[in-house]
């Protein structure tokens, strides 16, 4: 008892205590819609959230709650609610938060789809956003008005790699009584934790590394329970009356977990973007090793920088624990441990190189994810931005030489082998 | 619901339902640096049977303004005060921790108003180890987590919880530092100083219960079971968890408080 398990513990263990019946060790799939009720009572307590427990599966199911508890222990959470996937996770927080007329500041160097949400859907439903510069803290205090309900952002920007000093916006969003919303997908509660910098509400992508292996689609909201919602006029949605029971304030129902309570009688109840019981098993199975991969995936993303660095091949190579990039300074103090194995590099060549690169290297995969155990690539000049000129590109912070690499698990001196074979390749096209 | 009591912006929680005064009145008594969010699944769960349910934030608690109460004595004319002022009749006094203290004073002071008497993870002693005490001084909340990592059973380490994705541990933490940094000092102190447990417990004449808790860390299981042996009669169960027992086992506990309640007239 009170052993405060550490984090190497709790990835392997939080969550999921052998039932006494069948002595099951791993989480067992509980691949159900519904579950039975003992009585019209139960139902009925269930139903008014007079308790928790599980009444079907698009609000609840066990084998997703022990993910679900499994990550908020992982982030120091209060609770967390696990779903389809990272965009159901950020969708379900903004509709939670936002309503017609309000407004979000958001930083401008984003995940593609984080950005189109924000820019081009949520306008259609009068909440609008403005996009800041992510390291410019002043920039984002000065973008807040008096209808804006929270500021959005990822800790480590993909793909460009920007860090947010995220103790120091945390700072400005207290003193005005908004709650940060960060993304953390791409350092995982190993690299940081964002509650412990002040920050109060985490979405993931369990996609990528929590997944960590490529199999499964997943997003989760971690809530940090340390934002005080009780401005009713601010958050009438949090602290107001709900109209679906009987006009209770979730904030005075639920306090800490008010926002999550919310998530899950209005936004899984009516949107329903929920996790199979299934996914929620691999999803946690990666979890498991969590620590160990996380601690290899830097391992290799440094020994990767310092090859591509040297090669004669490589324009450029950004990743924040290079002492070039920008924000290195902040990475160091908020991500001592690493930030992150995505490396954007730039091939001598353009855009016709990158495409000869990727199509001769071997066993790194050419394909649109991150955070697999395996090494993944992608040349957005030939594939995802094919139809931009290279000045369009550039305005949106990307180059056409530009590799994404999502550096994996494998023996790096065979990816290494496998870059030069790449590098053999473009050569061959420049001669 | 948010009244002015005493002068004070004071929070009380009623389970969702609003108060109803003609009803029996289940009131909630949360334990040291807690507030009615100790009872999220007790409060709504007994609103939805048709008990009229009072969670009071007490000062300086929770969403409560005010000064913290210095004693278990004033905490006890608080709510005395409170019930007046509400004009309820026919309270259940249900008390977790610190609040089974509270509860024993009660029953000295409330004549008829008394029905019954419920005691969770309760004792008629709650001594507090100076360590604590000082720390709750210097620096409240490492105090605070202390308190909510020894408060837990098992559950609490591996973020078991009957809630689905709620975490005992972060859930806990938040609930006691929406208090007043002065709140759980003055708890935890009149606790410490609180001796009259013993005649208290030998005074109660109206029926009793008592839950407990057999890992509990805070009020041990072996000092609860002394105080139901000072007690007339008192009906006794031992669920398997830690201090937290109103979170940790919320469905078992209702249960037996539900029992309990269907037999009193
Ligand atoms: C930073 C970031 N956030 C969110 C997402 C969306 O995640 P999902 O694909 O699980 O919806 C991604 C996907 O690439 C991402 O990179």
């Amino acid at each position: 008892m009170s052993e405060n398990y550490k984090f190497d513990t709790l990835s392997l263990h939080a969550g999921h205590i052998p039932d006494k019946e069948t002595g099951s060790r791993a989480v067992p799939i509980y691949q159900t819609t519904s579950y039975v009720f003992n009585s019209t009572e139960e139902a009925a307590s269930l139903y008014n959230m007079e308790v928790g427990g599980h009444l079907y599966t698009r609000i609840s199911n066990p084998t997703v709650a022990a993910l679900e508890q499994r990550l908020a222990a992982l982030e120091g959470g209060a609770s967390a609610l696990a779903c389809s996937s990272g965009m159901a996770a950020m969708h379900l927080v903004i509709s939670a938060i936002c309503s017609s007329g309000d407004h979000i500041v958001a930083s401008s160097k984003m995940y593609g789809a984080n950005i189109n949400l924000l820019q081009h859907t949520m306008p259609r439903f009068g909440v609008n956003t403005d996009f800041v510069n992510p390291n410019d803290p002043e920039a984002i205090k000065k973008a807040i008005k008096p209808n804006t309900k929270l500021v959005f952002g990822e800790v480590i920007g993909n793909p460009g790699l920007d860090i947010m000093d995220v103790p120091e916006i945390a700072k400005i969003c207290n003193s005005k009584n908004i709650p940060l919303v960060l993304d953390a997908t791409f350092n995982t509660p190993y690299l940081m934790q964002p509650f412990k910098h002040g920050a109060n509400i985490i979405v993931h992508s369990l996609t990528k590394w929590l997944g960590g292996h490529g199999i499964a689609i997943g997003g989760a909201v971690v809530n940090g329970g340390n934002f005080n919602w009780g401005d009713k006029d601010k958050f009438p949605t949090i602290s107001g009356p709900h109209f679906a029971l009987g006009g209770i304030s979730f904030w005075e129902e639920f306090g800490p977990s008010a926002l999550i309570a919310k998530i899950r009688a209005e936004g899984m109840y009516n949107f329903g973007p929920s996790l199979s019981p299934t996914n929620a098993f691999h999803l946690m199975q990666g979890i498991e090793t969590l620590p160990l991969r996380m601690k290899k995936h830097i391992e290799n993303t440094h020994s990767i920088l310092d090859f591509l660095v040297k090669h004669e091949m490589v324009e450029w190579v950004k990743h924040p624990d290079l002492d070039t990039h920008p924000d290195h300074e902040v990475a160091k103090r908020i991500l001592p441990k690493g930030s992150g194995s995505i490396v954007a590099f730039g091939i001598k060549g353009g855009r016709e190189a990158g495409k000869a690169f990727i199509e001769s290297v071997q066993l790194a995969s050419h394909l649109a994810n991150v955070g697999d155990a395996k090494t993944l690539l992608i040349h957005p000049g030939s594939t995802t931005h094919s139809h931009l000129s290279s000045e369009a590109m550039k305005e949106g912070g990307l180059t056409d030489d530009m590799i994404r690499l999502s550096v994996g698990l494998e023996d790096i001196n065979d990816i290494k082998k496998d870059f030069e074979r790449g590098f053999k390749a473009v050569k061959k096209l420049n001669k | 619901m948010i009244i002015n009591f005493k002068g004070a912006k004071t929070y009380i929680g009623t389970g969702g339902k609003s108060l109803d005064n003609t009803k029996k009145t289940l009131c909630f008594l949360h334990g040291s640096g807690q507030n009615h969010l100790s009872f999220i699944q007790q409060a709504r769960f007994f609103a939805y049977k048709g008990y009229s349910v009072i969670a009071p934030d007490m000062p300086g608690h929770g969403f409560s303004d005010g000064n913290p109460c210095k004693s278990i004595k004033e905490n006890a004319d608080w709510i005395s005060d409170l019930l007046v002022k509400l004009k309820l009749k026919n309270v259940v006094v249900i008390g977790h921790s610190q609040g089974c203290l509270v509860a024993l004073e009660l029953n000295r002071i409330l004549k008829s108003t008394l029905e019954a008497l419920i005691f969770v993870a309760g004792s008629n002693e709650i001594p507090v180890n100076k360590f604590l005490l000082d720390l709750s001084k210097e620096n409240p909340q490492k105090a605070s987590q202390m308190m909510v990592t020894w408060g837990h059973g098992i559950d609490g380490d591996m973020s078991i919880n009957k809630w689905p994705g709620h975490s005992h541990y972060g859930e806990g933490n938040n609930i006691m530092s929406m208090n007043k940094s002065t709140a759980l000092r003055y708890d935890l102190h009149s606790c410490d100083d609180y001796s009259d447990g013993i005649d208290a417990a030998k005074n109660i004449k109206v029926p009793a219960l008592a839950v407990l808790a057999k890992n509990d860390q805070m009020t041990p299981l072996k000092s609860g079971l002394k105080f139901v042996e000072l007690i007339k009669n008192c009906e006794t169960h031992t669920l398997d968890c830690g201090h937290f027992l109103p979170s940790e086992r919320p469905m078992e506990l209702n249960s037996i408080i539900n029992s309990f309640l269907l037999k009193l007239k």
